[in-house]
């Protein structure tokens, strides 16, 4: 965080020099509500590119990245944009903050005509097929697909009729998700009992968790920010609940498991867990030592993730760059995740978001003192 | 049962943390919009003191118990101090300047992960059963007793003992206060000690709780209503405008729709503004400082 406050000031006060780099700008939530959440994700892709560097850039240029702190502010996000296109010349514009952030950048790519990937950040509805010609994503949350991941998992796992409960923080996408979930959930039938909605954020989350309890519900889905989703969990546990409770796997999902070693709390998620000891995980290891992180190591898959994506869309943009060049990038990327995720991600001309997402689910394993999966990569195809 | 459990919880919650901005208005008539980050420093005080004395969980807590304190005085005597005889107005911007401080030097210092004390201290928050049916967490028992052992010695403090007479002297007229060779700024250097003190001992149990993140700074605001509903001026109107706000938030979530659960504290506040502006218990006269 100290490092990224102060490149923050030094690349504030660089002069908008000749390019002799491929120039790409971020506006993120490195302070404020959501920081948490997406600083890890930018301090990774920063350290993945600045090792791209060290080994020779991409095509025998460098990547120079210049990130921009919007603390989950729209008026600040747009100003962002505006320097990032008008002084800094930017072909790629990168958005991870808060979905608050994403109408006033979305205007400003636009004006400018220039691409707009999300990169750490939920995928706007836009990128999904027939995706909005300048707006990519590669990020982990899916909205729609993972209650149908989450809600596929619990009709596997019930053995008795399903009485399900939902949780939300009362933000936008979090709402629209958990009541697309109510939906789908009387679709696959299950009977949905109760759904709490907690303002973001509450001081005690007893009197929602026991809202909750009393609906009696074998089954709690939850899509929201950690603190929300965990909180409301613990706070039901606490009160006596005994059922079982799946929620969104993001950042610190891996530690948390850990942390609270709850046999019926699940975690559904598209980016493998560091217990997978792959060889790419032993290079982010590597990486996040080099630069020096903050962060735990479980938390930089996303923005590691959105590293690979960037060099290689640059990779794939012939040098001199242009916003037009890197769009023709965009539209047709395989990009191959060495197994952070289930299989490739993939864009299209008509599909931004990736054409299949992959859903992992884990819990704590009591009997071996450790995380354990419960649900290998399930496929789901994206489709129109 | 459960949900007087619950009600007694937020109240409890609200009490303590509007316990301080009371203190700090009652005495220096200065409202304090820095009290939120101060309770936030509270809650990693905690935090870094458990790591620090990693097994002396006692040591820890009192540690950081006298940090807390220690931290309200320092605030007074490098910040405040220099606001007497500025206009109140100049001393409420000041705190907000002190807020925004805080809130970025704890962002560089503790970073933006979730804090766990109470895993640090070594301890876990297991719940228990109140009644019949009802069940209170271990976190949440003790914020009750907290809360009401710092009640009850405040009473006693500013009731029986010769610096809390001094204290509600300043409060009522500083002027004559000074004339009778009360130092008062030794007096509202304790104030500010014991309203970060409070707002320290709340932001600990919350983060004891639930953990601590950059966003328990919002709580601090939240409690707000409490202190204004009840009387800014007024230490039992924050007892009952604590109660009062927690009963409405709780009955709205139960009875009516969770989403308006953070919009009542603010709708019941707004009543009171029309009905009665300066609080159940507040004195009418404080009204025109603020």
């Amino acid at each position: 965080m100290k490092k990224t406050l102060f490149a923050l000031l030094v690349t504030a006060a660089w002069p908008a020099a000749a390019q002799d780099a491929y120039v790409v700008g971020v506006s993120a939530a490195m302070t404020g509500p959501g920081a948490a959440t997406y600083a890890p994700v930018v301090e990774a892709m920063k350290a993945y590119l600045e090792h791209v560097n060290s080994s020779g850039g991409v095509n025998g240029k460098p990547v120079r990245l210049i990130v921009q702190d919007d603390g989950a502010e729209p008026s600040k996000a747009a100003a962002n944009a505006k320097k990032l296109l008008s002084q800094d010349n930017v072909v790629m514009l990168i958005n991870t903050s808060l979905s608050s952030t994403y109408a006033p950048m979305v205007a400003e790519a636009k004006r400018a005509n220039v691409p707009l990937y999300f990169g750490g950040s939920v995928c706007p509805k836009e990128t999904y097929p027939p995706a909005d010609a300048l707006q990519f994503c590669s990020s982990a949350f899916g909205a729609n697909l993972d209650s149908q991941g989450a809600l596929g998992f619990i009709k596997s796992q019930a053995k008795e009729p399903t009485r399900i409960g939902f949780a939300a923080m009362a933000i936008p996408i979090a709402r629209a998700e958990i009541d697309y979930a109510e939906g789908l959930s009387k679709t696959m039938g299950m009977t949905p009992v109760e759904k709490q909605i907690s303002p973001p954020p509450a001081p005690d989350y007893t009197p929602f968790a026991t809202k909750l309890k009393d609906a009696n519900p074998n089954w709690v889905f939850s899509w929201s920010p950690w603190v929300s989703q965990v909180r409301t969990f613990e706070a039901l546990r606490r009160l006596g609940w005994n059922g079982r409770y799946i929620t969104w796997a993001h950042l610190n999902a891996e530690d948390e498991l850990a942390r609270i070693k709850d046999a019926e709390f699940y975690v559904i998620g598209t980016n493998a867990l560091f217990q997978d000891n792959l060889p790419i995980q032993a290079e982010i290891r590597a990486v996040a030592h080099r630069a020096k992180l903050d962060y735990p190591v479980t938390y930089l898959t996303e923005g590691f993730i959105a590293g690979l994506v960037v060099e290689s869309v640059l990779r794939n943009t012939p040098w001199p760059p242009t916003p037009q060049k890197v769009l023709a990038a965009m539209n047709h990327l395989k990009v191959d995740l060495k197994g952070l995720r289930g299989g490739p991600l993939e864009w299209t001309k008509d599909n931004h978001f990736r054409t299949r997402q992959y859903y992992r689910v884990w819990h704590w394993d009591n009997a071996t003192n450790s995380i354990a999966r419960v649900q290998d990569w399930r496929a789901i195809d994206v489709k129109r | 049962m459960q949900l007087a459990v619950n009600i007694a919880v937020l109240a409890a919650i609200y009490a303590l943390i509007s316990c301080g901005y009371v203190l700090i208005y009652r005495v220096s008539r200065v409202l304090s919009l820095a009290h939120g980050e101060l309770m936030m420093l509270g809650a990693y005080g905690l935090a870094a003191t458990a790591s620090l004395f990693s097994g002396h969980p006692l040591v820890a807590i009192a540690a950081s118990a006298a940090l807390a304190l220690l931290i309200g005085v320092l605030v007074y005597v490098v910040l405040m101090w220099r606001m007497t005889g500025e206009s109140v107005l100049a001393a409420v911007l000041a705190t907000i300047a002190l807020g925004i401080l805080l809130r970025g030097a704890m962002t560089l210092v503790f970073g933006m992960q979730t804090r766990y004390p109470l895993q640090e201290l070594g301890w876990t928050n297991i719940s228990i059963a109140v009644g019949g049916s009802a069940r209170i967490s271990v976190a949440g028992l003790v914020l009750l007793v907290g809360t009401a052992a710092v009640y009850g010695g405040l009473f006693v403090f500013l009731r029986a003992s010769r610096w809390g007479i001094r204290m509600r002297a300043a409060g009522q007229n500083p002027l004559l206060a000074a004339q009778r060779g009360i130092r008062l700024h030794g007096i509202y250097a304790l104030a500010w000690g014991l309203a970060t003190f409070t707002g320290g001992m709340a932001g600990m149990l919350i983060a004891c709780d639930a953990g601590v993140e950059s966003t328990l700074v919002t709580i601090g605001l939240k409690s707000f209503p409490a202190a204004l509903v009840g009387g800014l001026d007024s230490l039992l109107g924050a007892l009952v405008g604590a109660w009062i706000v927690a009963s409405a938030e709780v009955l709205m979530i139960n009875y009516v729709d969770s989403l308006l659960s953070d919009v009542v504290p603010f709708f019941v506040l707004l009543a009171m503004l029309v009905v009665r502006p300066w609080g159940l218990f507040g004195t009418r006269e404080e009204l025109d400082r603020v």
